[in-house]
């Protein structure tokens, strides 16, 4: 780590030097904060009449740490990943959402009522409007 | 048949289009610095941004798009795709309510099965499709019903949709009509249901276990709807419906069925999840309430269904990523559609509204397809400007300025505003 801030402060000088024109700022670099995408290889569409795409990769979100967060992880992702969680927005009141998971969609069925309450409380906890952090 | 391009013709200027396509400068920024990333959430205010604040990921036969939700899979479209007319299929949007979705398809197994009151039921292959049927092919605009759901005050629970739930294609196959035709509706028949192959793990009769969509058999849109094996002259990818994908011009997209499978002759209307809970909205005449009406336990719903697509236009570009030049020419440019017919007018205002100009409007792919328009701009003074676009269809529907609410958060079509910098030049 130091030794890129080194060189990054290196080229800046450098970049400050070269710099005859007035107003001109040139030669900043900085280590690319938004992370890379790899490219996939080319993949076996098919053979014969199949079709093919294969297994769909998932992303899923980190959720907050805290009592009931193994709940979350465990019963929600049955039917879907947190990430469903953490990309809503802050929400003040999650009980009318999880009602409907457990009663509409009937995640009762697998959820225990215990369970729910935590889960609640978990969402409660760190996905409001006051304790959302990240 | 009203809605239809003939399809020589729609080719021919499809020709045309890819020809100025190439021949226009290509505007290559997207964002005006790599330096930051955006927050991960936005809200309780609404999302300020064109897209939802999704990172980018890379799916099977797909562009790096926007991830909103890994499982059950939702991919939004980024702005600058909307720089063409017809959405390249490897950007289109991807949004399923389930998670058990094909990654194969056995094309010598699978068969469309027309099933219910009809006077023959049938189970057709994919080549039947292709040979037995005349093809017809219609430009048509697909919009999630819950596209701009980040734009909602107070904001509501769903996917945190940006701009880009929506997508224009060039869609080719059968005329539902003609499948009908062929297994022949037994009189008594109110509905027509459609289901696909997605699946999920809860129990089949809520909605977390399968997705079915039906159509009155009187609704207009069964005229012009069309089962799609071709999206913009290609097999459709596995994500957007391989191999047969429903296309009901002007209706939101959770009419489009994916994969399907099963076509259904229903004697009753249909009461599963999908139709009598889920995607309804207020039965007033934009679909708007308030939060303290609603809570109130009495408004009543109608299926989505009900309504057409109101009448949307977007700014492409500028984006306000890069500044433009005093006292050089500036193109605004966009796309706008409606699913009540063609696009007329669109206009644009720099004064954030209080003043509008007609935008030149580019080629008619028909009255279901985007619009592109153009609007070449020469700001004389350094500054900050707030540029605005509405557009008006055939009908007379004006875009309005102010935002719609529903719990579902549906049907948002106020009028898009672009912050831009117009920096001094001397």
């Amino acid at each position: 780590m130091k030794k890129v801030v080194v060189i990054v402060s290196v080229l800046a000088l450098l970049g400050f030097v070269l710099a005859e024109i007035p107003g001109v700022v040139a030669g900043q670099w900085t280590q690319g904060p938004l992370g890379l995408i790899l490219q996939p290889a080319p993949a076996k569409p098919g053979e014969g009449a199949v079709y093919r795409v294969g297994a769909y990769p998932l992303y899923t979100s980190e959720l907050a740490d805290g009592e009931g967060k193994e709940l979350v992880m465990g019963y929600c992702s049955i039917c879907h990943s947190v990430t469903y969680i953490t990309m809503q927005p802050p929400l003040a009141n999650w009980k009318p959402t999880v009602d409907k998971m457990l009663k509409t969609y009937g995640g009762e069925k697998f959820i225990p009522p215990e369970a729910a309450e935590k889960i609640l409380a978990y969402l409660q906890a760190h996905y409001t409007p006051e304790t959302r952090k990240e | 048949m009203k809605g239809k391009v003939d399809r020589r013709h729609l080719l021919k200027l499809l020709g045309a289009g890819g020809f100025l396509l190439a021949s226009r400068p290509v505007l290559a920024q997207t964002s005006a610095q790599a330096e930051a990333a955006l927050p991960s959430f936005t809200g309780p205010k609404a999302n300020p941004y064109w897209n939802g604040v999704h990172p980018y990921a890379v799916y099977p036969q797909k562009l790096p798009l926007l991830r909103m939700t890994d499982r059950p899979v939702q991919l939004e479209t980024p702005r600058h795709y909307f720089r063409t007319v017809f959405t390249p299929n490897e950007a289109f949007y991807v949004r399923y309510h389930l998670d058990e979705i094909p990654n194969e398809i056995d094309l010598s197994q699978w068969r469309l099965k027309l099933e219910g009151n009809f006077e023959r039921p049938v189970e057709l292959s994919l080549e039947d499709l292709i040979k037995k049927f005349k093809p017809v092919s219609i430009a048509a605009v697909n919009q999630c019903s819950g596209n701009s759901r980040s734009r909602f005050q107070p904001r509501v629970p769903g996917g945190q949709w940006g701009n880009g739930a929506m997508g224009n294609a060039l869609w080719t196959g059968v005329r539902l009509k003609d499948l009908l035709d062929y297994a022949g509706v037994k009189p008594g028949t109110v509905q027509i249901q459609f289901e696909g192959l997605d699946r999920g793990k809860g129990p089949e009769n809520l909605g977390s276990g399968r997705f079915i969509k039906s159509l009155d058999l009187d609704d207009p849109v069964i005229e012009e709807t069309v089962l799609a094996y071709l999206m913009n002259g290609e097999p459709l990818p596995m994500l957007n419906g391989f191999p047969l994908r429903l296309v009901v011009p002007g209706k939101f997209a959770t009419y489009w069925l994916k994969h399907l499978t099963w076509i259904r002759a229903l004697t009753e209307e249909d009461k599963n999840f999908w139709m009598a809970s889920a995607y309804r909205v207020p039965d007033t005449p934009n679909g708007s309430t308030t939060p303290e009406e609603w809570a109130s336990g009495k408004v009543k719903t109608v299926p989505i269904g009900h309504f057409k697509m109101p009448v949307r236009s977007f700014i492409i570009d500028p984006d306000g990523s890069y500044p433009l030049v005093a006292g050089l020419p500036a193109k605004i440019r966009g796309i706008a559609f409606s699913g009540h017919g063609r696009v007329v007018k669109v206009e644009v205002s720099t004064d954030d509204g209080q003043t509008w100009k007609p935008a030149m409007l580019g080629a008619d792919y028909g009255p279901y397809s985007f619009r592109t328009y153009e609007f070449t701009w020469r700001p004389e003074r350094p500054g900050t400007y707030v540029l605005a676009v509405r557009a008006t269809d055939e009908k007379g529907n004006v875009q309005p300025d102010t935002g719609v609410w529903n719990p579902g958060g549906y049907l948002w079509n106020k009028i898009e505003r672009q912050e831009v910098v117009v920096l001094a030049a001397k």
